[in-house]
This record gives structure tokens, sequence and C-alpha cells, in this order.
């Protein structure tokens, strides 16, 4: 019987012989990384400078109205602290269906670009992401005859 | 593709069986809603009769669907009666003396359907030849599980129990991921057959063996071993009875398939004799296997609850099995199927425990609130016998069998274990499982002794029989199963040898790569370079 | 026009030039490290929670990493997997913490007495 194990001599991927490879296969095309670098700048300093110079140049006015928290336009009801509905968690919690959802998409989307719209795979490949999408609509349909959007 | 989909047949039947399950839970009539848990049944048979025609596979065990996916499913009917009423049954009352139906208080569908995909998740262990998909299995398995424990009872301690489970799940859900993100860097592949053939032709690595036993550690939440056990008498009393047997099988089930596919990635061609495990893995289940048996049994002596007592007890019998682990599928002439062995305990363990829970799931009293529960302490088991004779001999029947008494189920359970760590020669852990055995003699008669031999006093109020007619009948199952399988024992046993035969093309990949030597495998020379 | 890789280069001379799978491997470990001992050491459920997501997440750096490593893509097939599960575990994690709150009013994890022996 042949005993099993390690039968080359050759390096395993941890042994510090091989760490040429790592650098070489990680390194990447660092010019490709400034752009992003210049839209953080630019956020950045779009930012800082907004509050800059609007606390330069804007008026200066105290008074009840401006003190109070910002609502996105609407006046504030009750204290901050005041206890969520639970009905609030559960919709959040639907959501995160939506949020994964999309996670999926972002491959598919890339691969479906490839094809050539002529092939037959086309179709069957958009079929298949439409009954993905369907698969989610069922799961909101129950959770909707379970009655999870009723708000009474 | 279509191959593929041909293995996952009772996979399919259990999820259809879950999608009618669950829209049945909504439904208006409580006829239909009362149809869920026989649509449950129906799947199950569904699921046990095709797995049966499962064809072979191209995975680490090849054969190993028909008997592990029937061993499942089957065990899962047996427990089915047991789950009857556990939820719902209050508010079915509400409903019966004319309160309006509200679909959203119920939560009949959706225990059945969770019942339903945690089997479905310990199939999909077994078909599984990936990591994503062993990660995904395992999920699915436990997932459910975590919701069930918390919905059993409408009592805070079932969800304090849920929440336990749940973040100890997560922890060891974090860990296991992590040994396979490890096992993945050491490889370059998820393809267990090609982790397989990394491993012989390349040696482990350190990333090899610290992910393979990392995946090993948190994988050992699901079977109740240490490190990673403490969570069992907790869950195990919290949740009720029926889930509690549930709990003891469904995800020890798929924790062992899991373990043994990850083990046969590195195989057991290792050590002195080419039989063992590398040293690193075997020490780590060595270790494993013995602190989970001797806690277990250690902790079980000092329980007056029976079902924590059960609880540690599941631990040690975890720790049992881990022996068939460590053994291996006996290559060479000398060594016994361990993985056979295990696996053959787990349907013994599965049908023997049933009935020790479902004896006390029958089982009810007033608790201080004036509410029925099921009964939980060795306390309220005593004089039975004069009460119930059929539930005390069916708690005396799985008792002794749990212990491993001749006649009976355990004892051919553990007999395999023996005889196949005995011929790997791994005398000192055999040694220590025959003192954990005798150490767990002392509690399981402890039962013994309360349901056939003690009187109950006078003044204290009887332990009512449950008007749930299923969990009988579960009991009288498990009862008649470890006297009856028992003729068939051998026939399991050698199935189960069968089912858990490695790889063959696998187990000869160290000769041709020894032929092969002048050309070694193609990707591991564009690899290097 | 400015030499953009001896602008990054320039600007980050350690960062830019030599990340290699190591460097990823560090993080990936320091955050499981973080959530095991977040999770060991803390007491509020939502807290101990984030820590398993951290440690999650950690495993998919690692993933992702050697995906770059052996330049295949199952790492990353594995990586949208696991944000899978993570947040379908964050949707029971919600449902469970919630009710459980609503019962006991505490989110301390030492606060349950009931279960112990």
């Amino acid at each position: 019987m042949v005993k099993a194990g390690p039968v080359t001599d050759r390096a395993p991927i941890d042994s510090p012989d091989s760490g040429v490879r790592p650098r070489m296969l990680l390194a990447f095309d660092q010019s490709a990384y400034l752009p992003i670098l210049l839209i953080i700048m630019m956020a950045i300093a779009f930012a800082v400078g907004n509050i800059g110079v609007s606390l330069i140049l804007g008026p200066r006015r105290e008074g009840d109205v401006k003190s109070i928290t910002y609502e996105s336009g609407m006046n504030p009801l009750g204290t901050a602290r005041k206890r969520f509905n639970v009905r609030f968690y559960i919709l959040a919690m639907t959501f995160l269906v939506f949020d994964v959802e999309i996670i999926f998409l972002y491959p598919w989307a890339v691969s479906f670009a490839q094809i050539d719209p002529r092939s037959p795979d086309g179709s069957l490949f958009l079929g298949r992401v439409l009954f993905f999408l369907f698969t989610t609509v069922v799961a909101y349909v129950y959770a909707w005859k379970k009655g999870v959007f009723r708000f009474d | 593709m279509i191959e593929k989909l041909a293995q996952l047949h009772p996979e399919i039947a259990l999820f259809a069986a879950t999608c009618i399950v669950m829209v049945l839970g909504l439904a208006k009539s409580s006829f239909w809603r009362g149809m869920s848990v026989w649509v449950t049944g129906l799947g199950l048979v569904a699921a046990l009769v095709l797995s049966f025609f499962s064809p072979q596979t191209d995975g680490m065990l090849p054969n190993s669907l028909p008997y592990l996916k029937a061993m499942i499913a089957a065990i899962g009917l047996m427990i089915l009666p047991l789950m009857g009423g556990t939820v719902d049954r209050w508010y079915e009352r509400t409903v019966g003396r004319g309160a309006s139906f509200d679909p959203l208080r119920v939560t009949r569908g959706e225990f059945y359907a969770f019942y339903l995909l945690s089997l479905m998740g310990v199939m999909l262990c077994v078909t599984a030849d990936d990591l994503i998909w062993l990660f995904l299995a395992l999920e699915l398995t436990s997932l459910p599980t975590y919701i069930m424990v918390a919905m059993s009872t409408p009592r805070l301690r079932s969800q304090e129990a849920g929440v336990k489970y749940f973040f100890l799940g997560a922890l060891s859900a974090a860990t296991f991921l992590y040994g396979f993100a490890m096992l993945y860097g050491a490889t370059g592949t998820t393809q267990l057959q090609d982790i397989a053939i990394h491993f012989r032709t390349e040696g482990m690595g350190l990333i090899g063996t610290l992910g393979l036993v990392m995946a090993l550690i948190g994988v050992s939440f699901k079977i109740a071993a240490a490190p990673m056990h403490f969570y069992t008498p907790d869950v195990y009393q919290g949740a009720a009875s029926p889930v509690s047997a549930f709990l003891a099988f469904a995800p020890k089930a798929a924790g062992f398939v899991v373990m043994i596919q990850l083990l046969s990635t590195v195989g057991w061609g290792w050590g002195e004799h080419g039989i063992a495990l590398p040293e690193a893995l075997r020490i780590t289940l060595w270790v494993i296997a013995a602190i989970t048996m001797t806690f277990g049994n250690v902790l079980a002596l000092l329980q007056s609850n029976a079902k924590r007592m059960l609880a540690y007890s599941s631990i040690a019998h975890s720790g049992y099995m881990l022996v068939g682990l460590l053994v291996g599928p006996g290559q060479g002439p000398i060594a016994g199927n361990g993985l056979g062995a295990a696996m053959f305990y787990l349907l013994c363990y599965g049908v023997m425990n049933l009935g020790a829970f479902a004896v006390l799931a029958c089982l009810e009293k007033r608790d201080e609130h004036g509410e029925l529960v099921e009964i939980e302490t060795v306390e309220d088991l005593r004089g039975l016998h004069a009460a119930r004779p059929g539930l005390a001999w069916a708690m005396t029947l799985c008792a002794l069998s749990l212990l491993g008494m001749p006649p009976l189920l355990g004892f051919w359970g553990k007999l395999g274990l023996f005889t196949s760590g005995i011929s790997a020669g791994e005398i000192g852990l055999v040694v220590i499982m025959g003192l954990n055995s005798a150490v767990a003699a002392f509690y399981y008669l402890r039962l013994v002794r309360a349901v056939m031999l003690d009187t109950r006093d006078e003044d204290m109020d009887r332990p009512a029989l449950t008007d749930m007619f299923g969990r009988r009948v579960a009991a009288g199952l498990s009862a008649v199963g470890v006297l009856v399988v028992v003729i068939w024992a051998g026939q399991l046993q050698a199935a189960s040898d069968h089912a858990t035969e490695v790889n063959p093309r696998i187990r000869q990949f160290n000769e041709r790569v020894v032929e092969a030597e002048e050309t070694p495998v193609i990707e591991s020379i564009a690899r290097n370079d | 026009m400015i030499d953009t890789a001896l602008f990054a280069q320039a600007a980050f001379p350690e960062l830019m030039g030599g990340i290699t799978l190591y460097h990823y491997l560090f993080v990936s470990a320091a955050m499981f490290g973080l959530g095991v001992i977040g999770f060991l050491a803390r007491r509020n459920l939502i807290i101990m929670f984030l820590c398993t997501e951290l440690m999650f997440q950690g495993a998919g750096i690692a993933l992702i990493a050697f995906s770059r490593y052996w330049m295949n893509a199952t790492g990353q097939v594995f990586v949208i997997f696991v944000l899978t599960i993570a947040a379908a575990e964050a949707a029971l994690a919600l449902g469970l913490v919630v009710y459980l709150f609503r019962r006991r009013h505490t989110l301390d994890a030492q606060a349950w007495a009931e279960l112990s022996g």
C-alpha cells in the first residue's frame, strides 16, 4: 500500500520560497486608482468648502425654529428616544431580501452583456434571472398574505 | 447539471412539500391547517422512497446517498408524530371557540416548513461536493432550528434558548467559514475532490491544516462536541421536548456528514501504517473525542433534570461517534470501517434518543402558573410504571439502549465503534470510551430505576398524559425500533459500511502520482511559474 | 500630465507598492480575531451580533484575497453566498432580539438566569 502524503518536494504555498508570487499576482495597476483618489479629495473639498463658505458668508439668526432637529422638512414629533414600532423592524427585514437579491444581479448583469444578443442562450439567461426574481415575489406574496404589511 | 439534479430528487420532494405546507399553514379552515402535518409526512415518505433510487456520485463518498438520505428521511418521519401540536395548540383552541382567525398569529405552517427545510439541509450536506455547497447546506440545517427552538413554546425560556442557540451558532458558522476560506486559500479550489487531489500531491501545508482544524472546530458546534458544546443543555432544556429530540438528530447528522466529507479530503492514508489521519488532525480529533465523551458523561451524572441529562448524554454520544471518524474508512485489511460504524451509530442514536424525549413530551404537569407544561425532571418520572406501564417500558428500553445493553440496538451500534477503534490501534481512546460507557450506566440506570422501581409519594400530583396521540406513537415507534431494528442490524451495518467507502478515485490517486512523478499535474506547473 | 503610477508611489510608497496576499490575510485575521474577542467580551446582544458579522466579513476578505491570488472567481462567488447567509442571519437576529427585548426590556446577555446549571 502506498503511503499518502506529500510525494513531490515542491514548496507548499505558505513556505517562504514562494513569497514572490503573491507580490507579483496581487500587484495592481496603481494609476487606475488615481481617479478614485481624486474623487475622494474632491468630495472632501466640496464638503469642507461648503461648510466653510456658509460659515463665512451665511447670515446668522438664532430662533426656536432654527434650533429644532431637522427632519427633512417635517415638524419633529415627540422625542428621538421614542421606541419604534416593531413593524418597522419587520419591514427592514423584508427589505433585506431585496438588498441581497441585488448582489446576485451584479455578476449576472456583467456576464449578460457578453452574450451575443442573437444566440438562444440570451433568452435562457434572461429567463433564469427572471425566475430568480419571481421567487422573491413569491416570498413577498407570502409575507403579504401572512399580514406582515398590515399596520393596524 | 442534469446528473446533479438526479442526485437531488429527495431534496426536491422535501422542497415541494415545504412550499405546500407553508401555504396550508395560512389556510382559513382549520381542516386544511391540520393537513400540514400530513403533507409534511407525505413529503418525507416521498423523500424516503426517492432516496433509495439515488445514483452513485462522483463526490468524496460515492455510495453514500441512498443510505444516508434514507436514514435522514426515516428518522425525520419517526420524529414527525412527536412534533404534532407543539406550536399553535392554544391558539387553535381559541379559534375553535369562535375567535376570528389571524394569519399573523399562527406558526404551524412555518414550523413544519422549517422542520422540512432543516432535514433538507442535512440531505444537501450529503450531496455536497463543494465547500460553498457545504457551507450553504450547514446553514440551511441550522437557521431553521434556531427559530424552531424560539417558537417551540410560548415561554420566555424557549426564546432565550433560541437566542443563545442562534448566537453560538453564528459564532460557529463564522469559525467554519473562516476554515473553509483557508482551505480555499491553500488549494485554490472549493471542489472537495480537487482539494483532496491537491492535498495528496502537494501536502497540506500550514494554511491547509489550520483551515481544516478551524472548520472541524466550527462544525463541532453542530454535533455538540467540545469545544462548542456548552449551549447544549440550556438549549435542549429551553426548547420543547419534540424540538430537543430533533436537535439531537438533525444538526448532529449534518455535522457528522460534513466532518466526514472534510476529513476525507485529507484521507486516512497517513501515519505509520498509512491508515491514520495526519498527526495534527489526529491529535485534534482524539482530544475532542476524549473531552467530549468524558465531559458529557460526568456532567450528565450530576443532573436531576432529565432533559439536561439527555442533553449531556447527547454530547457524550457525539464523543463516541468521533472515534469512528478518527478511525476512518478502514483502508487495508486490518482496520474496520469506522465511518460506517459512526453512521450506523447515528441511525441507532436517532431511533433510541427519540423515545427518551418522546416519553418526556407525553407527560404534562401544571406549573406554578397553573399551565400544563411538559415534565422535565427525573423526580416527575418516579413511579411511572404503576400509572403508565407502556410509557415506562418505552423509557426503560430507550435508556438501556442508550446505555448499550446487549440485545438492544445501542449495543450493536457501540460494538462497531469499539471494534473499529481497536482494529485501528486507538487503544487509549477505546479504553476511555469503555470507562465512559460504565459511567453512563449510572445515570441511565437512574432513569430506569425512577420509572420502574420507585414508587410515587401519595401527596404528589401525577403527571397527566398528553392529549396528543402522535407523541405516544413516537414513543412507541422508538421503543419498538430499539427492539426490532436489531434484526436488520447486520444489513444496516453493511449498508452503512458500503455508504461510507471513500471515493476509490481519490484513494488510488496516490499511486497514480507516484507513477507520474516525472510528469506532474499540469495545473501545479502553471501555478508555480 | 503627471505620471499617475509615480504619483501613487510617492504618495503611499509602502502601501501601494507592496501589498501582498499576507497584508490581506492579516486584515482578515485581525477582523476575525476582533470579532471573537468582542463576542466573548461584550454583553450587549446587538454588539455581539455585530461581532459575528465582523467575523463573517473577515472570512470574506480572506476569500477575496485568495480569489485574486489563485486568479479564479470561485472565492468571489463564495463571498456572494456568504453575504446572503449574513443577511439571513441578520434578519433572524433582528427578529429574535426584538422579540426578546419586548418581553425582557434588556439586551444584556448576562441578565438571563433562567437557563443555567
